[in-house]
């Protein structure tokens, strides 16, 4: 049975997918291990001002003696928690929602899908500054703000999947023979859609990390806690770059931000290239 | 054959033009840009501690007496009934004054046309050169798929599709403008003199900071749109009928696959203008996302209404602007079918 | 120009799909290659243009005049010059963004040809201002005179349609048959049905399993009594004549990996002998036709199984709809699909429901099973207004008829086991559980099956295996209704009338109702009791299947059965 569990894992994410599960996988455990670390880890001061790389203090001090190195752990932890949090939220709102406007009844479904279009249309980047601006920057605002302005693309897609799914033989014929509602898609509808809610709950997932990176290096983060697009507004607003402090405080962050997202994505296209029928049978 | 729908042409009672969908597209932009006023009104008011707080920050607010803030709140008509301040808000936005800067005090509709220029300056250069580069790069990616050519091509789109704009703008600082010391890294030109050659150069960094963050996803639309002509029974078709493969790429292939790379670009062009707002701070440039960010630094809001109306704005009319040139390129969609 | 094809094999690894066949098409003749799915016609006629893939290697000789075309590497010049090729699926195989008349003058280009566009599209019959169409402008049968105007413009001195007919009405197929017939240009059809080439083809090739069975003239071929597949597949073509009979060959064509030792349809041959299992036969030719059968012109008649005849009169009647409506409507557009559809079919007998896609037909089968609530009308089933039921109630009602859908590789899910798949229906409805394989089993039975596959994934059975699990699947909650939506369109010609054995006898042992939708009018005369004939949503005709086939009261009904009058 594991052999065959295996199996099917390499076919479903091939030798790319699996580089990036092994990837990602890494920075879980980093991240754990940032979890047990105590609360100071990477908040206190510790050393000197702008202190280099030395024993103990492998990634040097931040302009206020903070430990660098534990600030980059802790912060995977927080980079993570978030993006799978909002990425398991958003799934799950594309899921009721795309579910609801696919066969849901008219006068439900039709709102749905014109709002997902307006939402498509508002820029972002720009919906997220406004939302940090003005609601503030704790962990669970930021997680609530995320699932409601990521929302749109992945319902969109779980629509159409569930139009397409409904129109299957297999479902049509379980419809006919009486079956109720949980029924056909808990048993018939799951089996299609299921596997597409891998690129869906992923791809949510990098997008969480970039825009809340990107929310926190422009200054709209939780300046309290430790992640990793605040140690890079650090470095911009100190100027970090004109000196060598750059290699150990501005490169690491931003290489962890580069290595999860191309972790994900590297687990998202293998399997949405697998889930493609116009490209599987062409390789 | 299983949608029911799909094989019953029948009788068709009715059909909608173009020219009814286009207004129906037109009430879903117009519904858009009041979606946008209204979350422009609404976010700062629903604020805890009142819309007093919009002014500076708590200290400078402290220090007001009880006439200056009455003068304020008389001024901005925080007194009024909400509804006859959302009149007053729209009835500024459509006479085209936003209010004034309360960081310098210029009105905030010349601090953005100011910025402006400098904004699309930069975002036209980047989506001219990330297009021409994503797009011949897909279709190279797209053609040569088998080989090891393309699927470098492919893992290194990835790769730059992963990296965070503002960490490769702080590179390329780093690298050209501190150790190197070849590129101007800050603002649009040296010392004060604006010429052209300053600017290009000036304009370097940041244009390779937006086109290397863009080219990869251009390149993996443009590959699997490709990808999926490429597989399709006009082409296998035409193949058979011996269309020699040069041409075959560039008549029967080429067109098809680019169509929705066109809706994909003119999108981009208006979420770069969205995005620029992290190029311009890291490289200090006089554009409108700079302006956007200086004001949320300085909890300027009604500079920051003005910039995210008008992005908003160029973000909806790229929108337009896609939706009403497809059917340019689509004969499917400028004429209507039987099916 | 002549083609010659000697001892052609076309191998894709260890498989070889085509095994040693030899074939001719002389100058200005039509040859009509036929076989089911499987038996090699494509990849043969796949290798005579190079369209194969990497995978596969040709071997033997295929000359085209003096041109080698067996395993040649270089295509230039040739394909579309020399040989032009009609391919599968036209409807959805001409360039979307151009114009026709910008297609047929790139052809001309290409292929340095002197044709010219305005002629070519006269020549396949369409008006000119196709010319300045698109093709999504276009029917379907529009379409693939287009594709054949395309193959024109590069004056080919041979064609090669692959299942040109396909996707198109029956009425339809004849003319784009007679076209292709009236080009004068040698020409080699590669499609599975034998009876509708018949009319239009010099000579008459039938493949299986990989290997040639019967080769001669069409004529010779028409006259019933050569190779036992070949007679097979003409009996399993239900014709629209009642007194003719529709058989069915038994079994499956064997996979092309596990071949049966000596003759390779001995193992569904009813007058296969020892001989049959052990040797393999050779060509023999009798007269002007030869034939791959250790009995070729001994006289020997295969019997094959017919579709039985109705025998008892219809019972009470079990769904009754009248004057249904139904309106589709979406965001672009209304469409009328039923326009007041008068409709009942009584316990024990087989209604055929017959229209062209687009008749409303299917419209009206998803009615009758709950699925769509018509627009208007009544709809009753045992009683119980069905039009007007919801939820639990609805339900209730929907668990009294059976559904078999069009599509076998689609309407079983793929990761349950048939013996899950069948008695979902019990679960669903909440059955007792000690019954349910008792009842599992006979409708297995019912449905021609053995017990042995219950254990089994679809993926692992054949089309026809397939659709038998789908009736069982809709006979197990003993329903009283059973709607067979084109339960044949999909599985290969030689098992279509076993499919409709298997429904007869549930009618008659059952005491079944049952709906056949058919866009097929020789099966519905062939397997109904009454026929109801559908046309843009409205019933055109009405009658016994008998009174229908023989005297039509609708010109609509006459052109559909003469259209399949074999």
């Amino acid at each position: 049975m594991s052999t065959l569990a295996v199996a099917t894992r390499h076919r479903l994410l091939g030798t790319q997918g699996l580089v990036g599960a092994g990837l990602l996988a890494a920075i879980v455990a980093i991240a754990v291990y940032g979890v047990f670390l105590p609360d100071s880890a990477g908040r206190a001061r510790v050393a000197a001002p702008y202190a280099e790389p030395q024993s103990g203090l492998p990634l040097g001090s931040d302009d206020l003696g903070r430990n660098l190195l534990e600030q980059l752990i802790v912060g995977a932890g927080i980079s993570l928690s978030l993006a799978f949090i909002v990425a398991a939220l958003t799934t799950l709102i594309a899921a009721i929602v795309g579910g609801l406007a696919g066969i849901g009844p008219r006068g439900l479904s039709a709102p749905l899908m014109r709002g997902a279009d307006v939402m498509l249309v508002l820029p972002e980047l720009i919906l997220f500054i406004l939302a940090a601006a003005f609601l503030g920057q704790s962990f669970w605002t930021r997680v609530a703000i995320m699932a409601v302005i990521l929302w749109p693309v992945p319902s969109r897609l779980l629509r159409s999947a569930v139009l397409t799914s409904w129109s299957r033989g297999h479902l049509e014929v379980a419809r006919a023979m009486g079956a109720p509602l949980w029924w056909v898609l808990g048993r018939h509808a799951s089996y299609i859609i299921g596997p597409l809610l891998v690129p869906v709950f992923v791809r949510t997932a990098m997008r969480a990390i970039i825009y809340d990176a990107t929310l926190s290096f422009l200054g709209l983060g939780d300046p309290t806690t430790p992640s990793w697009g605040t140690t890079l507004y650090w470095v911009q607003v100190n100027g970090v770059f004109l000196s060598d402090a750059w290699l150990w405080w501005a490169v690491p962050p931003g290489a962890a931000i580069t290595l999860t997202v191309l972790a994900l994505a590297l687990i998202g296209t293998s399997v949405e290239d697998r889930l493609n029928p116009a490209l599987k049978d062409f390789s | 054959m299983t949608d029911v729908q799909e094989t019953l042409p029948g009788s068709t009672l009715g059909r909608r033009g173009s020219w009814s969908y286009f207004a129906g597209r037109g009430l879903e932009y117009a519904l858009v840009l009041a979606v946008a006023l209204t979350l422009n009104f609404a976010l700062p008011r629903a604020l805890p501690g009142g819309p007093m707080k919009l002014f500076g920050n708590p200290e400078a607010l402290a220090r007001l007496t009880a006439e200056e803030r009455a003068q304020i709140a008389s001024e901005y008509g925080f007194g009024q009934p909400l509804w006859q301040q959302f009149l007053d808000y729209l009835q500024g936005v459509f006479t085209l004054d936003l209010g004034t800067s309360l960081a310098d005090g210029r009105p905030v509709t010349e601090a953005i046309a100011t910025a402006l220029p400098w904004t699309l300056l930069l975002v036209g250069t980047s989506i001219v050169i990330t297009a021409l580069l994503g797009v011949s790069l897909g279709v190279l990616g797209g053609l040569r798929r088998r080989e090891g050519k393309g699927a470098g091509l492919l893992a290194g789109a990835i790769a730059l599709d992963s990296i965070p704009q503002f960490w490769l703008g702080m590179l390329l600082i780093v690298f050209f403008g501190v150790k190197l010391q070849v590129l101007p890294t800050f603002g649009v030109s040296d010392a004060g003199v604006v010429t052209i050659g300053g600017v290009a150069e000036h304009l370097i960094l940041p244009v390779v900071t937006l086109t290397v963050t863009g080219i990869g996803y251009l390149f993996m639309y443009t590959r699997s749109s490709l990808l999926a002509v490429l597989t399709s029974q006009p082409v296998e078709h035409a193949h058979a009928r011996g269309v020699p493969r040069g041409r075959l790429v560039r008549r029967h292939v080429l067109r098809p696959a680019l169509l929705p790379v066109h809706t994909i670009l003119m999108l981009d062009i208006g979420f770069l203008a969205a995005g620029s707002i992290v190029v311009e701070t890291v490289f200090a440039y006089p554009g409108l996302g700079r302006l956007t960010f200086d004001a949320i630094a300085a909890r300027d809001y009604p500079l920051m209404q003005g910039t995210f109306l008008v992005l908003t704005v160029m973000v909806v009319l790229m929108n337009a602007l896609a939706d009403l040139t497809y059917p340019l390129l689509d004969p499917r969609a400028r004429t209507g079918g039987s099916r | 120009m002549k083609l010659t094809v000697r001892d052609l094999t076309v191998r894709y690894g260890d498989l070889v799909a085509v095994d040693r066949v030899s074939l001719d098409v002389g100058e200005g003749e039509l040859v009509a290659l036929v076989g089911e799915s499987g038996c090699g016609k494509t990849s043969l006629a796949r290798s005579l243009l190079g369209l194969l893939p990497r995978t596969a290697s040709v071997t033997g000789s295929a000359m085209l005049g003096d041109l080698e075309l067996a395993g040649r590497q270089e295509w230039t010049g040739l394909r579309g010059r020399r040989i032009g090729i009609v391919p599968q699926g036209a409807m959805t195989g001409l360039s979307p963004v151009h114009r026709i008349g910008s297609q047929l003058r790139e052809m001309i280009t290409i292929h340095e040809s002197s044709a010219d566009p305005a002629a070519l599209i006269d020549r396949v019959g369409l008006p000119r201002d196709v010319l300045t169409s698109f093709p999504h402008q276009l029917s379907g049968g529009q379409r693939q005179r287009v594709a054949i105007a395309l193959t024109l413009a590069g004056q080919p001195d041979l064609l090669v349609a692959d299942e040109p007919t396909t996707g198109l009405d029956a009425i339809t197929q004849g003319q784009v048959l007679a076209l292709i017939r009236s080009l004068g240009i040698s020409t080699l059809i590669v499609s599975h049905d034998l009876t509708g080439l018949l009319p239009y083809a010099d000579q008459v090739d039938v493949m299986y399993a990989g290997r040639m069975a019967e080769t001669g003239p069409a004529a010779t071929i028409a006259r019933h009594g050569g190779h036992p597949y070949t007679v097979g597949l003409l009996t399993a073509t239900p014709s629209a004549d009642r007194a003719a009979g529709w058989g069915s060959i038994p079994g499956a064509a064997p996979p092309m990996a596990n071949l049966p030792h000596g003759c390779r349809f001995a193992p569904r041959c009813p007058i296969a002998e020892d001989v049959c299992h052990e040797q393999e036969p050779a060509l023999l030719p009798v007269g002007a036709a030869s034939g791959a059968c250790h009995f070729y012109g001994s006289g020997r008649v295969p019997r094959y199984p017919l579709v039985p005849r109705g025998t008892t009169d219809a019972g009470e009647p079990v769904a009754w709809a009248s004057g249904i409506r139904h309106v589709y409507r979406s965001r672009t557009r209304t469409t009328e699909a039923l326009r007041g559809i008068d409709f009942h079919v009584g316990a024990g007998e087989i209604v055929g429901l017959v229209g062209e896609s687009g008749s409303g037909k299917s419209t009206l089968a998803r009615i009758l099973l709950g699925l769509i609530r018509p627009t208007q009308g009544r709809v009753e089933l045992s009683g119980q207004d069905l039009g007007t039921a919801r939820g639990r109630s609805l339900r209730a009602l929907q668990r009294r008829v059976g559904f078999v859908h069009q599509d076998p590789y689609d309407s079983l899910h793929p990761g349950m086991r048939v013996g899950e798949i069948v008695a979902e229906p019990l679960v669903v409805a909440g059955a007792d559980k000690r019954g349910r394989l008792e009842r599992v089993h006979a409708a297995l039975s019912s449905a021609g099956l053995s017990e042995e596959l219950l254990q089994r994934f679809p993926g692992q059975l054949s089309g026809g295996q397939r659709q038998r699990v789908s009736i069982a699947l809709a006979l197990v909650g003993n329903p009283v209704l059973l709607v067979a939506d084109e339960a044949t369109s999909m599985l290969d010609v030689s098992t279509r009338g076993g499919i409709a054995t298997t429904l007869r006898s549930v009618a008659t042992d059952r005491g079944l109702a049952v709906v056949f939708v058919t866009h097929d009018v020789g099966e519905a005369v062939q397997s109904c009791d009454r026929i109801v004939v559908l046309k843009a949503g409205r019933i055109v005709e009405h009658g016994t299947s008998a009174d229908v086939s023989s005297s039509p009261a609708d010109p609509y009904t006459a052109k559909l059965l003469e259209a399949s009058h074999h």
